[in-house]
């Protein structure tokens, strides 16, 4: 029986690369083939879905096919690289140490090892999935003799779009008719959150003087979302921007909901999963073109070519004004969103993987 | 895209890249009428530098990394034990006591030699900034470059006289503050092999129109990269006169060792009385230091092992003529006459020669 298992560092809920872990697993189980998780380690919720991968010689089997997410430095990749098993990369990027080297030491020394796990595990695969040709180039780079571009697994239809009334509510009452520009990603150097202030204050002194940004993501670099928010502070912005992080699916549907435009100034996006989000929930996007965001985006949004904040506060201004442009784009979101579509990106990844695996049954 | 043609696509691009240069016209535009004043955007990003480590600056700097490294000493042995299930939260609740008395020993140790290390930065930031606030209370403007007199060196009095300490060398030499490079000319003419630095491009245009070999440097820059006693003779004359204390003292280094054993220093300079008459007030103010009074510069090179040959006294001559002895009174007005002769009208300038010895 065709066998594919899967590694990655960490299982978390309410993750996309915890999500697409386990979606690709119920989907090769789905195709009648054997398929496991192996983690280094497992949030409390998900204990029961993964098994460590110091195990994974005891089960080994004749025939499998061992599938790596990749995404940070881990011991799984030191694991895999001594495994006589054929191995799959599926790269989902890992952030240049550049980014960091200005606030967070342990972080430079953590993706620098992640980069030299990349660079040691490419040539050593025998094929390298990528969720954008961005992140594929990489891989070619480093030396993976085959690569394949296959999005991220993400099922935006599964919460069928949640919105939390409640919470848009409170949401619209705190800011009016202001204009709010909305970012999601995670509070890190690489998203420059710092531009998104600068932007604002621009937008604020030439069109809406009310207008607010609203921040969602977790704080992973301390010091860098501590400097950007004392930043904000000292261009008078304190009030007018604001942070949510933890949020439920249906308050972070409200979120997008509540924002007219969608706002990412990122400098470094291996895929960029929000701007999918973006677009489900029919909020124009105005984003740099950086990374892999141009090939994610296609025509379903402004793409910048610089981060400047009179281009980025003109942009936002024009979408606002226009609203023939603001449904084009929206209508180009939602054409878009098709090429993401789950079931097709599992079909995608079953086909992928069973190439692999010589499997003689492929999933309709 | 699915339902989309070839056309509708290259249509949607084709009207994005309109909308695209609309938007930066409309960025020409407020930049234009001064709703965007010129280098804005600069000072956005400048300001957010001052939040990053690598942005803060000085005192600031230092005091954010001590407060870090004070925030780091802090090792809180109380972990976590929240867990989603019941049984998971009692385990580390019994893990957590029955390591506590064993953690807490250990912790306690490392975080007063955390604290120890701490309490040293601490010392050490207090005494830096003690430092920081001494300097800066001897900081003193820049001089505008435009008020710093013009010197041609060539056509001085002392050029004769350099030329004639000079000669005989056969290590190169620099003339420091070259201007025109009349004088690099003279030296060259009278058989030394010589070349100028000066840091202005602008006065040393002629110079290199004439193929004169200078360069556009300081001399204190010029002799930082120059090796070990390469030099056989320097010629200090310029902006040298009223180098801050530590400057003149990092240039004598400088000369000393890069002067051969035996080579020779020859120094110009204004004297104090007659540097204050000459200069305008703003230099007079502005001027980081003063210049020396020759005996000054002979007790500095003396106890840096130079043998001073000879100290000549020339420059401006407007000296108040004495009146006949015959006058009535002629002794006294004479003594006058001397008086301010000597302190404003005295010769104001001063070539010291020197040799190094050791």
């Amino acid at each position: 029986m065709t066998a594919v298992h899967q590694f990655v560092p960490a299982l978390l809920p309410r993750d996309a690369t915890g999500d697409h872990t386990r979606a690709l697993r119920d989907a090769f189980r789905a195709a009648g083939w054997e398929s496991e998780i192996y983690v280094e380690a497992a949030h409390d919720e998900l204990q029961h879905e993964a098994t460590y991968f110091e195990k994974y010689p005891a089960k080994a089997r004749p025939g499998d096919v061992l599938l790596y997410q990749l995404g940070t430095s881990s011991p799984v990749a030191e694991f895999l690289l001594g495994r006589p098993e054929p191995l799959v990369l599926d790269y989902h990027n890992v952030t240049p140490e550049s980014f960091y080297e200005a606030w967070e030491e342990h972080t430079v020394a953590k993706v620098a090892l992640a980069r030299r796990q990349v660079a040691e595990l490419a040539p050593r695969a025998i094929l390298g999935i990528a969720d954008s040709a961005f992140n594929a180039r990489e891989l070619t780079e480093l030396g993976c003799p085959a690569t394949e571009v296959v999005p991220i697994l993400v099922d935006l239809d599964a919460d069928g779009g949640a919105v939390d009334d409640a919470e848009l509510a409170r949401l619209s009452a705190r800011h009016g008719t202001a204009t709010v520009l909305l970012f999601v990603g995670r509070i890190s150097p690489n998203k420059s959150h710092e531009h998104l202030v600068a932007a604002l204050w621009t937008y604020r002194h030439l069109y809406d003087p009310d207008a607010r940004l609203h921040l969602v993501g977790p704080t992973v670099t301390p010091d860098y979302a501590a400097a950007v928010f004392a930043y904000a502070d000292e261009l008078g912005l304190a009030d007018a921007v604001h942070h949510g992080e933890g949020l439920t699916t249906g308050q972070l549907g409200a979120w997008y909901e509540d924002a007219d435009v969608f706002v990412c100034l990122s400098r470094h996006e291996g895929f960029c999963i929000p701007l999918l989000e973006a677009m489900r929930a029919g909020t124009p996007i105005v984003a740099l073109d950086a990374g892999a965001v141009a090939e994610t985006l296609s025509d379903a949004g402004i793409l910048l070519p610089t981060a400047r904040p009179a281009t980025v506060a003109a942009a936002v201004d024009r979408v606002r004004r226009d609203r023939r442009l603001a449904d084009l784009l929206v209508a180009a979101g939602h054409r878009r969103l098709g090429d993401f579509a789950a079931r097709r990106t599992r079909e995608r990844f079953v086909e992928v993987l069973g190439r692999v695996a010589g499997a003689d049954r492929v999933m309709a | 895209m699915p339902g989309d043609t070839a056309t509708d696509v290259a249509e949607r691009i084709r009207y994005l890249d309109e909308v695209m240069a609309e938007i930066d016209a409309e960025v020409r535009r407020r930049r234009a009428s001064g709703d965007l004043p010129a280098g804005l955007e600069r000072e956005l990003d400048e300001l957010f530098l001052e939040f990053s480590p690598v942005g803060l600056q000085g005192r600031a700097r230092l005091r954010e990394t001590l407060a870090l490294v004070d925030g780091a000493a802090y090792i809180d042995i109380a972990v976590p034990t929240a867990s989603n299930k019941a049984v998971g939260s009692y385990v580390k609740r019994l893990i957590r006591k029955g390591l506590g008395w064993y953690m807490n020993f250990v912790v306690t140790q490392i975080v007063k030699s955390a604290w120890s290390v701490s309490r040293m930065f601490h010392v050490l930031v207090d005494h830096v900034e003690d430092l920081e606030a001494a300097v800066e209370a001897h900081r003193s403007p820049d001089l505008p470059a435009d008020v710093i007199p013009d010197a041609l060196p060539g056509e001085a009095w002392w050029a004769a006289a350099t030329a004639d300490a000079l000669r005989g060398t056969t290590d190169r030499v620099v003339v420091a503050d070259c201007g025109d490079g009349a004088l690099v000319e003279a030296l060259i003419a009278a058989g030394i092999d010589t070349y100028g630095v000066d840091p202005s491009d602008l006065v040393l245009e002629p110079a290199l129109s004439r193929g004169v070999d200078v360069r556009a440097e300081g001399i204190v820059d010029h002799l930082g990269v120059v090796a070990g006693e390469a030099l056989g003779g320097i010629v200090l004359t310029g902006s040298v006169q009223w180098l801050r204390p530590n400057e003149r003292e990092h240039l004598l280094e400088l000369v000393t060792t890069r002067l051969t054993v035996g080579g020779t220093l020859v120094l110009h300079s204004t004297t104090p009385e007659g540097w204050a008459s000459s200069v305008t007030p703003v230099v007079r103010d502005l001027a980081p230091g003063r210049p020396l009074h020759a005996e000054t510069w002979v007790h500095l090179l003396a106890s840096r092992g130079f043998d001073v040959a000879d100290t000549v006294r020339g420059g401006t001559d407007r000296r108040l003529s004495r009146i006949d002895t015959g006058t009535a009174d002629a002794d006294t007005v004479n003594a006058a006459i001397d008086t301010i002769n000597d302190l404003l009208l005295g010769p104001t300038e001063y070539l010291v020669v020197a040799t190094r010895t050791r």
